[in-house]
């Protein structure tokens, strides 16, 4: 493979965004579908060589390529910059899900903007996002990343508030901005101080220092804590999770690249990236499981009572994202690196399932909906496996990579294990709510009746087919690991005969004790919902205190309301933000500019044009230099 | 102490107080008066130091052209009788001016000079200019000087053009 | 004495060709031509320093004229900027009925003034070629003769006038110490006076400050810097342009070959001005990026936008002084950084220029929309601020980590946290044109047109800022070989 294939899969969307900023968006405004297609072939592009470089990493001795540094700056007696690609199993895997699942998005995104005047826009947006986060999972230095990882971040923010006409949208990208920036604020310190102790940016470098036991003790802990803080925000964990339903505001297939198959989870992937750093701190991988497992059923429980199916799902994708981490958390990279794969195959096909009954509704509040299985029977039915797929029903994705999850954490961590248990039931419980609520029954919405000539319809095949693919590796993509393949490519797994695999594990009691409660949970959902058995208007009043406080979010919003912009902590808080935010310029950050403005202005008043004075200036600067020199020198 | 070396203090004393004047006289045309005696006490500030050739050149340049362009350019001046307006700043001006002072008259005195054995020479101008135009000699100075009157007469014809 | 006519090519080839514009002047009805012959004059020059560059290192007028590759690199970037600011004036200058010739005239003298200055190594001609460069521009400045032109070209001049005997008396002092003109045999004088301390001979460290400060002048550091909003505002935006990076190049220049050959050596000499130009540099970019921020007007931003810029510069001239003789990286940081900021801030200004020719204004809030208005001058503008602020993937961001490597290699750590704290700090308010370009509503839906001139010109400037920042690696080469053969 030469080795210019792996740069070219990174670069190629970055071309597209300058192809359309520099030259469609000027001069072919008019015909804005080029865009899309640019888009759609430069990803196709780099779809095509992630498989490419997966097949030669499979082949690989040890799974990993060598490739050539290109040596950026080199300065005499001074720091020399090599640019570098890691390109192993884990970036493999990273590289098909983002290509794979970015792919398929673009194409349905055809279908979704649709007659938007935005188009060029979100076209060129999310080349830029696609090629960052690409070149995000191969960067080789912490500068690189981090400048990749920060790139992802302003993509995320502009497309949240891609429509900044609406005050909710440009909010909601605000808000993402400032809360994963305090988790930047972490990583980037814990950077800097990695960079102090070992002087080296290379990430194979730290992993060998950590490994060889040079990095270690409590250096090692706060670096690796700092990174976590970097993941926590980028993956919305506990406390800093309160950023991604309100991400919801942006365009549907955003949500559903951006903030449930790849960006969120590049919190997971850099855990995993630095995980021989947290493999030697015992501090720190238990807080990442305990942070995982607690934001796992903390952020399901919200998902419980929310009515916006958006939210219900971007509450899951927290979730599951805190799955993710406790995965990682309790076993390692395989088993957490696994379930971040199946689910952004899951995870993205609900949401584009939830754009596309919105494609139809007009709405996203799940009362509006209902009876669509009916008019809309491919989206129903790619919804319900990607449900059962979440939920973690045998024999689909979810299942191989939840339950191994939940064998890990039972193993070391009981406690954990009983938490993650629980939130089973309430995933398998949410999302079928969802379905029974917005598929089942009659159609209830309003919104359309007055204008009853538009009906309601199935979406166009240029987004029904994508999801009818999303649906497929939905089903599917677990079993990649039956043999013990995947683990073993990313690093450790037992082998086992394919059939064995695929029948044995139903010969344990722990997978069954999940699908249990996970039935459980569909069939509470089956009896509120469908049969209307149970009265959820009942059990909302009998626990009114819990609904209010689950609806209400666990009033994390006031609360952060209060810190942020009550002007207690604002002011000392933003001195660091406002050093490290390079991108929001005004009005999300004017604690300290407020205070430089003022004091630029008084200075600038020095500024009279009297050129008496100026020379008075000069005069007083001599004096004052040489009475420095005096004490001083 | 010899003749030259009172002559030399009063002429000091001479300059510095036209200077003082210069500065705090509101009648410019006064001023400019006290500058052609400053200027004056300067050359004979320099004929006691023996050298001749700056003596005279300081009153062929200054006295000479400058001074009277000065007086010129005063009496073309609309508005004279206005005079000099008072800045300011005159206080804290003095104090800097005052701390410049102090810190010059201390970097001089505190200085152990190297003091040279040689008698001056006279008269001057031969030595002078065979060191600008000789072998070894200062020519590359006097070239750029004549790109910089060049530069200059562009610079008055732009400026006195009209609107 | 031979006079080695060949190493004085560039200059009087470029001298003849401002006379030759004068001249063409009184006769010829087409200006434009000027314009050309001018461009042609400056591409002449440079023709001459690339047949000297690669040569060894040789000097006329017994070592008072030095043409090694250090000086070679200052001339190619004088010319270059003078080249581009010519373009530039295109526009501007076909409004003036009369004296087109002597604008372009006064360009290229003030240009050979430069020259001289980064090449010679003797006080006088030091003084001397500074005056010419110096007095070309006051005129520049005043071209106009509006009364704000008038006004700014009048404060330059003055404030010039203060600097030039600042700078005098502090050469005044060094000869007096010396008894020599020439750099090296200063140099060589200087480490016989038994010293061990600058305390011990006031004078020389009176002398350092001062020349310091009536260099600091020309790279509008403090406390010199008080001219340069009211001067930016005041002149012509070309020549504003001009000031703002090969005037200042050209400080840098002069005060890297005169402190570096003089005060070189001893060590503990080297680092007390290497320590002045550290604490100067912390103060002025400080100070320029804080002031900045308050700024209405834009030009007025890029004038405490360029101090600041300069203090960035000095945290290379403070790693010249600290390291010990051997050592390149700070010289070499330093000619990297102003390549980079030349390019960038002469791009800047030609955006700004397109801009306001049109919508006759220089207010930050009359580039509302003008991402819709002008996309591609605001493209140019937005690349060039991003690079100033020193963000990927420009030549400010490799300029940056450059000289700031130099700071840190050298101990001068401080002094690159407060850089990099202001270079954040700077983010604000290059970031907010940007913002107001781009995500404003525009006031009008009129489009900003601009001459081709104008276009080609911000398109090779652009170019260079991103030539010099994905591919730096040849740009990083000239720099240290234009240090490495330092003649001393």
């Amino acid at each position: 493979m030469p080795h210019q294939v792996p740069w070219l899969i990174w670069l190629s969307p970055m071309f597209s965004f300058i192809i359309i900023s520099l030259i469609l968006r000027p001069f072919f405004n008019h015909h804005p579908k080029l865009s899309g297609y640019t888009t759609i072939a430069a990803i196709g592009i780099s779809c095509f060589l992630s498989f490419w470089v997966l097949i030669e990493v499979l082949k690989a001795p040890g799974h990993r390529l060598e490739i050539p540094d290109i040596q950026w700056v080199v300065i005499e007696d001074g720091i020399s910059i090599h640019l570098g690609l890691i390109v192993d199993a884990l970036t493999a895997v990273m590289l098909i899900v983002v290509s794979v699942v970015s792919l398929l998005i673009q194409i349905y995104s055809q279908g979704y903007m649709h007659g938007d005047p935005g188009y060029p826009r979100y076209y060129a947006f999310m080349s830029l996002f696609t090629g960052f986060m690409l070149g995000l999972v191969m960067a080789d230095n912490l500068v690189f990343l981090f400048l990749f990882w920060e790139g992802v971040g302003l993509c995320s923010y502009l497309l949240i508030g891609f429509w900044f006409h609406r005050p909710a949208a440009a909010n909601a990208a605000k808000k993402a901005f400032i809360v994963t920036r305090l988790g930047d604020f972490g990583f980037l310190a814990a950077i800097l101080f990695l960079f102090y102790h070992t002087g080296t940016f290379d990430i194979e470098r730290l992993h060998s220092l950590a490994i060889a036991g040079t990095l270690a003790g409590t250096t090692l802990t706060w670096a690796a804590l700092g990174i976590f803080s970097g993941a926590a925000g980028k993956s919305a964990q506990f406390p800093l999770h309160t950023w991604l339903p309100d991400a919801m505001e942006g365009p549907t297939p955003v949500s559903a690249l951006i903030h449930a198959a790849t960006m969120v989870a590049a919190g997971v992937f850099l855990v995993a990236r630095f995980f021989p750093l947290f493999e030697h701190s015992k501090v720190a991988l238990t807080i990442v499981a305990v942070i995982g497992a607690f934001t796992a059923i903390f952020a399901a429980s919200m998902g419980l009572v929310m009515n916006d199916i958006k939210r219900v799902v971007a509450y899951s994708t927290i979730s599951q994202l805190g799955y993710m981490m406790l995965g990682l958390g309790v076993s390692g990279v395989a088993v957490g690196i696994f379930h971040l794969f199946n689910h952004a195959f899951f995870k993205a096909l609900l949401f584009l399932g939830a754009g596309s009954v919105n494609h139809a509704t007009g709405t996203f509040d799940i009362r509006e909906m209902g009876g669509l299985r009916r008019v809309m029977p491919w989206t129903y039915i790619t919804f319900i496996i990607a449900a059962l797929s979440l939920a973690g029903i045998y024999p689909l994705s979810g299942f191989w990579s939840k339950d191994e999850i939940l064998i890990y954490s039972f193993k070391t961590q009981p406690f954990l294990f009983t938490l993650a248990l629980i939130t089973v039931f309430m995933t398998a419980f949410y999302i079928f709510r969802v379905v029974f609520v917005v598929f089942g029954g009659e159609y209830r919405g309003t919104k359309l009746a007055h204008h009853s000539e538009h009906k309601l319809h199935e979406s166009p095949a240029v987004m029904v087919i994508p999801m009818v693919i999303l649906a497929f590796f939905s089903a599917v993509s677990g079993w990649l690991n039956l043999t013990g393949n995947f683990g073993e490519f990313l690093g450790h797994g037992e082998a086992r005969g394919l059939l064995e695999g695929f029948f044995g594990i139903l010969g344990k009691p722990l997978p069954w004790l999940s699908l249990i409660v996970a039935g459980l949970g569909i069939y509470l959902a089956y009896a509120m919902y469908s049969t209307r058995r149970i009265s959820p208007e009942a059990v909302g009043r009998t626990f009114v205190p819990l609904y209010t406080t689950l609806s209400r979010k666990y009033w994390f919003d006031e609360l952060y309301e209060r810190i942020f912009v009550g002007k207690t902590l604002v002011n000392g808080l933003f001195v660091g933000l406002e050093a490290f935010d390079t991108y929001a310029v005004d009005g999300s950050v004017n604690g300290i500019a407020d205070k430089t403005i003022a004091t630029g202005r008084a200075l600038s008043r020095v500024q009279t044009g009297q050129l008496q004075l100026y020379g008075l200036f000069i005069a007083m600067g001599i004096v004052a230099i040489t009475i420095c020199f005096y004490f001083f020198g | 102490m010899t003749v030259l070396d009172i002559v030399f203090w009063l002429l000091a004393v001479i300059s510095i107080g036209a200077a003082l004047a210069v500065v705090f006289l509101q009648n410019i045309f006064r001023a400019a008066l006290f500058l052609v005696l400053c200027f004056f006490a300067v050359a004979g500030l320099f004929i006691t130091l023996q050298a001749d050739f700056l003596a005279v050149a300081q009153v062929l340049i200054y006295v000479g052209a400058i001074s009277i362009l000065i007086i010129l350019a005063i009496m073309l001046t609309r508005e004279m009788w206005r005079g000099n307006p008072g800045g300011r700043f005159q206080l804290p001006a003095f104090i800097i001016a005052l701390g410049l002072f102090g810190v010059m008259v201390w970097a001089v005195i505190n200085t152990s000079w190297q003091i040279s054995a040689e008698l001056p020479l006279v008269p001057t101008t031969a030595a002078i200019g065979s060191r600008l135009f000789g072998e070894g000699g200062l020519l590359l100075p006097l070239e750029i000087a004549a790109v910089l009157l060049l530069a200059a007469i562009l610079g008055a014809i732009v400026l006195v053009r009209e609107k | 004495m031979s006079l080695k006519l060949e190493l004085l090519t560039p200059e009087l080839s470029l001298l003849i060709f401002a006379l030759l514009v004068i001249l063409l002047d009184l006769g010829i009805k087409q200006k434009k031509v000027l314009a050309g012959v001018s461009i042609l004059g400056l591409l002449v020059s440079g023709g001459f320093v690339l047949t000297l560059w690669g040569r060894e290192s040789a000097s006329a007028f017994n070592g008072m004229f030095l043409v090694d590759p250090f000086a070679l690199f200052f001339k190619l970037l004088f010319l270059i900027a003078a080249g581009l600011v010519i373009l530039a004036s295109q526009d501007y200058v076909s409004k003036f009925a009369r004296f087109q010739g002597e604008y372009y005239a006064l360009i290229l003298i003030s240009a050979i003034g430069m020259m001289l200055l980064a090449t010679t190594g003797e006080l006088i001609s030091i003084y001397i070629a500074l005056e010419l460069s110096s007095i070309s521009l006051y005129i520049l400045t005043g071209f106009l003769k509006d009364p704000k032109s008038s006004e700014a070209g009048l404060k330059y001049l003055l404030l010039g006038a203060v600097a030039s005997a600042t700078l005098l008396y502090g050469m005044a002092l060094v000869f007096g110490l010396t008894g020599k003109t020439r750099l090296t045999e200063i140099a060589q004088a200087i480490q016989t006076i038994p010293l061990t301390t600058l305390l011990d001979s006031p004078a020389l460290l009176l002398g350092i400050i001062l020349l310091a400060c009536g260099f600091g002048f020309k790279i509008a550091c403090v406390p010199f810097q008080m001219w340069v909003p009211d001067v930016y505002e005041g002149a012509p935006t070309p020549i504003t342009a001009y000031l703002s990076v090969a005037s200042k190049a050209a400080g840098f220049a002069v005060i890297a070959r005169f402190f570096y050959t003089t005060f070189g050596v001893p060590d503990w000499l080297s680092l007390n001005w290497g320590i002045l130009f550290a604490s100067l540099s912390a103060i002025t970019m400080t100070l320029g990026n804080v002031i900045a921020i308050a700024q209405t007007n834009i030009k007025r931003m890029l004038g405490y936008s360029s101090i600041a810029q300069a203090g960035y510069l000095m945290v290379g001239l403070a790693a010249v002084g600290v390291a010990s003789m051997a050592d390149t990286l700070g010289r070499s940081g330093l000619l990297f950084f102003l390549a980079s900021y030349t390019l960038t801030n002469l791009g800047a200004f030609i955006a700004i220029i397109a801009i306001s020719n049109k919508i006759d204004s220089d207010l930050i809030d009359d580039y509302t929309g003008m991402g819709s208005r002008a996309p591609l001058l605001a493209l140019g503008l937005t690349l060039c601020l991003i690079s100033l602020i020193g963000l990927p993937p420009t030549a400010g961001l490799i300029a940056k980590i450059y000289i700031f490597n130099a700071g840190v290699h050298y101990g001068l750590l401080w002094l690159v946290v407060i850089g990099v704290i202001n270079s954040c700090i700077s983010a604000y308010y290059y970031l907010g044109v940007v913002k107001v370009m781009w995500l404003g509503a525009p006031v009008s839906e009129e489009k900003v047109p601009s001459s081709w001139a104008l276009r080609i010109v911000l398109a090779l400037t652009c170019l260079g800022v991103l030539v010099l920042g994905i591919i730096p690696g040849k740009f990083v080469q000239i720099a240290e070989t234009a240090v490495r053969i330092f003649t001393s």
